[in-house]
């Protein structure tokens, strides 16, 4: 008995000094952790939305009814438009993407925040690529009435390129509902 | 200790991947780009020295029965520094690598060199082979990332290296590489878990060639000395 | 929700394979593929301990650590966790069930160092899914990884009567065999589903 209550205590020793460190480092690596998240979010909402100063979140209760796949609505408060953030499913597993949606009601621009897609093929959506780019370019202007055949479609990824048409389309609607 | 030893053996002959054959997941998963491959490589190695010099250090006064536990706590807790640090200050890299980060816990090399290293031996070898270990791992990493990133995508250093304005290296992962050839003639596939599979396969089929090669190279040039002898006799 | 289920499980098992698709778990995978017995045996297990493993990091996430704001012990935790319970698991199959124990009893030990464990209790909480969800990603996950073993431990068995290089004698053959297996995984991934 007495054995088992020394390596007991050894462990709990043990497990303590490593939970110390970590806390230690978490202190320190919070700051910069938030501010990267804040500043990554802020740089995705002004590549969608250009003419955009800051942005105030809309209540959720407003939009939590119209489609489950809507996670966010931000407004401009210069009255740019709205960057939608929505999670969907792709070829592999969600999409998580910022749509910007102008004051026409036309997209904005998009941008993939997060994607689990194949490598080469539908990965390429979210690429730094001139493929990408140009992909994503292809939804500037359009409304709600977007499909498929309105945009640059990536060969070999057409069920990425239809989910993302998809969301897009969403978005639109989701923000003219807005009012 | 035999600090050059240790070195051939960490990158050759005892190579924890090719030869130890252990820490294959994250090898195949996310050698895709230069850029994975270095960072991946890189955290391992520091994680790997950092958990060799702590548990040959405490490896005398830890009792025996629990030495596993506490080995998994010391690893648990350097790799959670790693990932809240690269979350903090390379975000590119900590979403590209994502759940591989605190899963090197589980990474066989680590638990393995802890046992079966840094148990018996002192502070200083410990960590020498924490470097060479790591090292080895790296340059696995390396090999594979730059072989399936060419002949899958035609670039060189994605992620790592932009042309695009002047050669620079870009630590944010944005950088698209050295375009060799178009994407479109790329084997797309092999950027695909496929090519993970097939490309270390091929590779520890080249390793086990030549360290073959080299021992039959070694018999013969034993042989012939004997040869010798007898004839001078 | 049941739709919800019902994609998470198809994702686990086929398209979002954790061996073919995401690469976790590939050392026991890799290690106890060479007959079908041990393969099935291996595969039970990991369902197992997946399906406990989410259940029980779900709940001490949730309830514990989130709340206090300790989030940054979670690989921590879990680990231990994963370790502490297959030690649980197999104390306990040992006592009451010593057939199971038999049949499962060696690949115990080895779970607690497979990835494919860990990092499904690290997507649980990295999808924010709800408590069932994890459970049927976990038990899904788990039945996926088994599919997966099991298939290719029949492709190995007849890997042996095969004529191939010297040079890709062992482990070689092996990954080229599965590279193959993943070839064909790869057809599940253009299913969408809802």
């Amino acid at each position: 008995m007495n054995k088992i209550f020394k390596l007991t205590v050894v462990l709990f020793l043990i497990c303590a000094i490593v939970s110390a460190v970590l806390g230690a480092v978490n202190e320190v690596t919070k700051g910069p952790i938030e501010i990267r998240q804040r500043e990554k979010t802020e740089k995705a909402y002004k590549a969608v939305l250009p003419y955009a100063d800051a942005f105030t979140e809309v209540d959720p209760s407003r939009f939590s009814t119209y489609k489950a796949t809507i996670d966010k609505i931000s407004t401009a408060d210069n009255g740019a438009g709205h960057v939608v953030e929505t999670t969907f499913s792709g070829a592999q597993g969600s999409i998580t993407m910022a749509v910007g949606v102008d004051s026409d009601g036309k997209c904005s621009g998009i941008s993939i925040i997060k994607h689990s897609e194949t490598s080469g093929l539908g990965e390429v959506a979210a690429s730094s690529s001139e493929r990408g780019v140009s992909f994503r370019k292809s939804f500037i202007g359009k409304d709600e009435s977007i499909t498929i055949g309105d945009i640059d479609a990536i060969t070999g990824a057409t069920i990425t390129s239809k989910a993302v048409t998809g969301a897009v389309a969403t978005a639109i609607e989701a923000v003219k509902a807005l009012g | 200790m035999n600090i050059k030893k240790q070195f051939k053996e960490g990158l050759i002959t005892n190579n924890p991947v090719l030869v130890q054959q252990i820490g294959m997941c994250a090898t195949m998963a996310i050698t895709t780009s230069l850029f994975n491959g270095l960072g991946m490589g890189l955290s391992v190695l520091i994680i790997l020295t950092c958990c060799n010099v702590v548990v040959s250090m405490i490896r005398k006064i830890i009792p025996e029965e629990i030495r596993l536990a506490i080995f998994v706590v010391v690893i648990a807790g350097f790799v959670t520094i790693v990932d809240l640090l690269l979350q903090a200050f390379i975000p590119a890299l900590s979403s590209a690598l994502g759940v591989f980060i605190p899963l090197i816990v589980v990474n066989c090399i680590i638990i393995g060199r802890a046992e079966a290293f840094c148990q018996k031996n002192t502070v200083g070898a410990s960590f020498f082979d924490g470097i060479f270990q790591g090292l080895g791992y790296t340059c696995v990493l390396l090999v594979m990332s730059i072989v399936r990133e060419f002949l899958g995508k035609g670039t060189f250093g994605g992620g790592l290296i932009d042309v695009a304005n002047g050669f620079h290296f870009t630590l944010d992962g944005s950088g698209a590489g050295i375009k060799i050839f178009s994407g479109e003639y790329g084997a797309t596939i092999l950027t695909m878990p496929f090519g993970g599979f097939l490309t270390l396969g091929v590779l520890i089929a080249v390793m086990q060639y030549a360290l073959k090669k080299s021992a039959k190279k070694k018999e013969l040039a034993a042989k012939a000395a004997e040869e010798e002898k007898e004839v001078e006799e | 929700m049941l739709f919800n289920i019902i994609s998470i499980s198809l994702g686990a098992i086929l398209i979002n394979n954790f061996i073919f698709s995401q690469f976790l778990g590939c050392c026991p995978f890799l290690g106890c593929s060479n007959k079908t017995d041990t393969a099935f045996g291996m595969g039970v297990a990991v369902i197992f301990v997946m399906g406990m493993a989410s259940a029980i990091c779900w709940l001490i996430d949730t309830y514990i650590l989130v709340p206090l704001g300790l989030a940054f012990l979670e690989t921590l935790a879990f680990i231990l966790i994963i370790a502490a319970l297959v030690q649980l698991v197999e104390m306990f199959l040992k006592k009451s069930v010593p057939a199971l124990y038999s049949a499962l009893g060696i690949y115990l030990p080895l779970i607690t160092t497979n990835c494919a464990v860990l990092g499904v209790v690290l997507l649980n909480v990295q999808n924010h899914y709800n408590f069932i969800e994890s459970v049927v990603y976990g038990i899904t996950g788990g039945i996926g990884f088994l599919l997966a073993i099991v298939l290719f431990a029949s492709v190995r068995e007849r890997v042996q009567f095969a004529e191939y290089p010297e040079c890709f004698e062992g482990f070689p053959i092996c990954l080229v065999s599965a590279a193959l297996v993943a070839l064909a995984f790869m057809g599940f991934s253009g299913m969408q589903i809802f």
